[in-house]
């Protein structure tokens, strides 16, 4: 996760419309890959409201989930994030378990969280695979 | 003859020279980037209709006028020419859709380009526009620094949707920048640094030393800087600091303490952990942070001191965050029995709390090297004057053009703005001799986002319109009685209270008289419990009398109140019409328990319910189950969008649960 938030630090720098200025500064030399300002937000937003139950790694371990039955999934799984569609996570995170036919314990989250954040936490979500 | 030639051969001269300024024009690059544009819309369009709309698109200087944003011009889409262009999403540069932000592209035409990413609006060329080109004027912004134009217009210390710019804000904070630099809305910063006129019944010479030498070395908390002392400063001003006259109230505290017989160390290891010192201090890294790690503090300061602090740390240091707890005073010789017996330095020499003896000429001259390197903007200093800032302004910082720039000794960075400035906050020595600035040994991910804050402080405010400045919210705290004790527990330390305070705890004040019922609070502040066992953070228990507890509740109870939360959400029907069994049918088909405990079951991240009738006004449970996010915007309980049924109903039966202990508690 250190890294993770050091990479995002980093990496704003290649993201964006703008060229770079001549003269980077030392805290921005390198800047191997590219989170944008989006998914930056997504991983606050997740770090906010998901990853208590969810996990940092999004593995479903997060400290909430230690009493819960069902567990809450693992986002991390592949076959998991192949199966499921864009659609079919916002609609899960919109509606919440009980609006999927899955567990109620998650919560909808469609009335406090605003599209654009439903969205990047989906793109952070999708970057989970990689790890 | 050779008139005439002459006359022929100035009129083709002339048609030349007139020809000069439209062929250069026809060949501006912006006009051939404008035709593969166009060329690339004809291919990417989703209609017929819409490839004709692209193909027909005129070649032309294209812009974005602000009237109201100081007739600003960007004619930065003359080339972007797809950044709010559905269209172009994913497009090669310079044509693609600028990605999502909350301004952008969405509402380029009310912000512009140069707003955000600074450079040369009205310039045509890319050399001149992106400030690359000689004699170009100041040039884009780094992408990395680019929250620094949020902060032009916006005024708060957290902007949600710019995590940089709020992480450089509470960072500059944090460690205190407006102490020593005057910058616009930061009039009111005070250091709570200590002052230090009591240092010599505190602390020996050794210790001082240490300390000056690299302060995070001794305690990883501590917002103190490196000044980079000579090992003579330092004996300077350890001679100066111990050689400070002690006030004579302090002292005899001190002398009285250190002769009180010793404590119990069990007891005061019982003590130590109900205090909840963790909620502000560590202890061996293990805390909240924002007060000193106490795992050598014993090695620090001497028993005397420790005791007398305890009781009364406000008179050491009346702007400590820290409380004044109510220990009786064989409570606080037993806590510092344990401190003493638990909280040591092994590898400190034996003589680190030893006494000096003062040299006046050393602690003479300690003190021109204390005003020197600017301490009394944190600590104070007799005759000091607060008025004035010890180093320069911080407003207009961001606007600075780097040919102003004094780089000094500095001939390896680039001439920029973003450059000097990371220099400056990462070592700010490095530039000229006899620079006094210390060093915060910031990582780079502070430095990039204090840079960035301090990019976002124009030399003018931004026109009204366009200006978002933080919410006044009254902090309606009584004076008298009722505000002693506010000061006393320090309250405003963790909870907020309308705009002040601090945000260590999750509940703040404001309307806490319509939340909490008044027999609950009273018990709660004599005896606290914790609400959510889970955080680290959480209420001490204060050891405070319950006469004092009454008239805090009683005052909580009258003024802090809020009236979007009904008295009685049931309108005087009985709470069974609003059926509680349906309600707990509710309870379980939501979801609640994945967060809230009830008895043994569910998650442990919400406050637990098992006493919620006893705790809640019933009120307050309705209003907020009709939308957490009106009372806390980011907290994390969902808006379940209930009907006003089924929230009464989840009232009615949430107001039915009593803790088991205490059934009758608060139900009346």
């Amino acid at each position: 996760m250190k890294r993770l938030l050091a990479l995002g630090a980093l990496v704003l720098i290649a993201a964006g419309c703008a060229r770079p200025a001549p003269g980077k500064p030392a805290a921005a030399k390198a800047a191997p890959t590219s989170p944008s300002y989006e998914l930056r937000l997504g991983r606050a937003t997740y770090q906010h409201y998901c990853q208590t139950c969810h996990g940092e790694t999004g593995a479903g371990d997060g400290f909430n989930a230690f009493n819960l039955d069902p567990h809450p999934r693992d986002l991390s799984d592949p076959r998991f994030q192949k199966a499921k569609t864009d659609a079919d996570l916002a609609d899960a995170i919109q509606r919440g378990g009980a609006g999927v036919g899955l567990s109620s314990l998650m919560p909808p989250w469609g009335k406090s969280l605003t599209r654009e954040q439903v969205d990047q936490v989906i793109l952070y979500l999708r970057s989970f695979e990689k790890h | 003859m050779p008139l005439r030639r002459l006359f022929a051969l100035t009129s083709v001269a002339f048609v030349v020279v007139l020809a000069i300024s439209p062929a250069k024009n026809a060949l501006r690059p912006y006009r051939a980037l404008q035709r593969r544009f166009a060329a690339l819309g004809v291919a990417r369009a989703r209609s017929a209709q819409q490839a004709r709309g692209y193909a027909a698109r005129p070649v032309e200087i294209r812009q974005i006028w602000l009237p109201e944003l100081d007739q600003r011009v960007d004619r930065c889409t003359t080339c972007h020419l797809g950044v709010g262009d559905p269209v172009m999403k994913g497009a090669p540069p310079p044509f693609a859709l600028h990605p999502w932000t909350p301004h952008a592209p969405g509402q380029i035409d009310r912000f512009g380009c140069t707003s955000c990413h600074e450079g040369q609006g009205p310039a045509t060329s890319e050399g001149q526009a992106h400030g690359t080109a000689k004699e170009a004027g100041p040039p884009l912004l780094p992408v990395a620094y680019v929250e620094g134009g949020c902060g032009r217009c916006h005024a708060t210390q957290v902007v949600p949707e710019a995590l940089v710019l709020s992480r450089g804000r509470a960072v500059m904070d944090r460690y205190g920048c407006f102490a020593c630099h005057a910058a616009k809305g930061h009039e009111g910063f005070h250091s709570d640094a200590p002052p230090l006129s009591s240092e010599a019944v505190k602390t020996g010479a050794e210790w001082l030393r240490r300390w000056l030498k690299k302060p995070r070395d001794v305690d990883p908390n501590s917002t103190m800087p490196d000044f980079q002392l000579s090992a003579r400063e330092i004996e300077e001003l350890t001679h100066y600091v111990l050689g400070q006259d002690v006030p004579e109230d302090l002292a005899r505290r001190v002398g009285a303490a250190a002769d009180e017989p010793a404590g119990d160390v069990a007891n005061g290891k019982k003590l130590f952990a109900e205090a909840r010192c963790i909620s502000c201090h560590t202890v061996e890294g293990k805390g909240q942070g924002s007060a000193p790690e106490l795992s050598k503090v014993a090695s620090a300061a001497s028993r005397g001191w420790l005791l007398a602090y305890v009781r009364d740390p406000h008179a050491f240091n009346p702007r400590t965050p820290m409380p004044r707890y109510h220990f009786s005073d064989t409570e606080s010789r037993d806590l510092v029995a344990y401190m003493e017996d638990e909280f040591r330095d092994f590898d400190a020499p034996a003589d680190v709390l030893e006494p000096l003896h003062v040299n006046r000429t050393l602690a003479e001259a300690g003190e021109k090297t204390f005003r020197k390197y600017g301490c009394p903007s944190c600590h104070g200093a007799p005759g000091a004057r607060s008025a004035e800032k010890f180093g320069p302004d911080l407003d207009g910082i961001g606007d600075k053009k780097a040919a102003f720039l004094d780089f000094g000794r500095r001939t390896d960075l680039p001439r920029t703005l973003t450059a000097w400035l990371t220099a400056k906050v990462d070592a700010p020595r490095s530039f000229a001799k006899g620079l006094r600035m210390p060093s915060y040994g910031l990582s780079a991910e502070d430095s990039q986002a204090v840079v960035t804050a301090l990019l976002s402080l124009g030399a003018q405010p931004v026109p009204e319109a366009y200006r978002v400045l933080p919410a006044s919210q009254p902090a309606p705290i009584p004076a008298g009685r009722v505000g002693e004790l506010v000061d006393r527990y320090r309250c405003l330390s963790c909870h907020q209270i309308g705009d002040r305070g601090g945000d260590i705890s999750t509940s703040p004040l404001t309307f806490e008289g319509s939340k909490v019922q008044r027999d609950w609070l009273v018990d709660y502040l004599v005896l606290s419990y914790s609400i959510r066992p889970i955080l680290t953070e959480r209420m001490p228990i204060f050891h405070m009398p319950r006469e004092e507890a009454v008239q805090l509740a009683d005052a909580i109870e009258t003024i802090f109140v809020d009236p979007r939360v009904p008295e009685d959400p049931f309108r005087g029907r009985p709470a069974s019409d609003a059926d509680p069994a349906e309600g707990e049918r509710l309870y379980t088909t939501l979801g609640c328990r994945g967060c809230h405990i009830l008895g043994s079951k569910g998650g442990y991240y919400g406050p637990p319910l098992t006493d919620s009738g006893g705790r809640l006004k019933p009120g307050w449970t309705f209003a907020w189950l009709k939308g957490p996010q009106r009372w806390r915007a980011d907290v994390r309980c969902p808006d379940y969008g209930l009907t006003d049924r089924d929230a009464l109903r989840l009232t009615a039966y949430l107001a039915t649960l009593h803790a088991p202990a205490a059934p009758a508690r608060g139900a009346k």
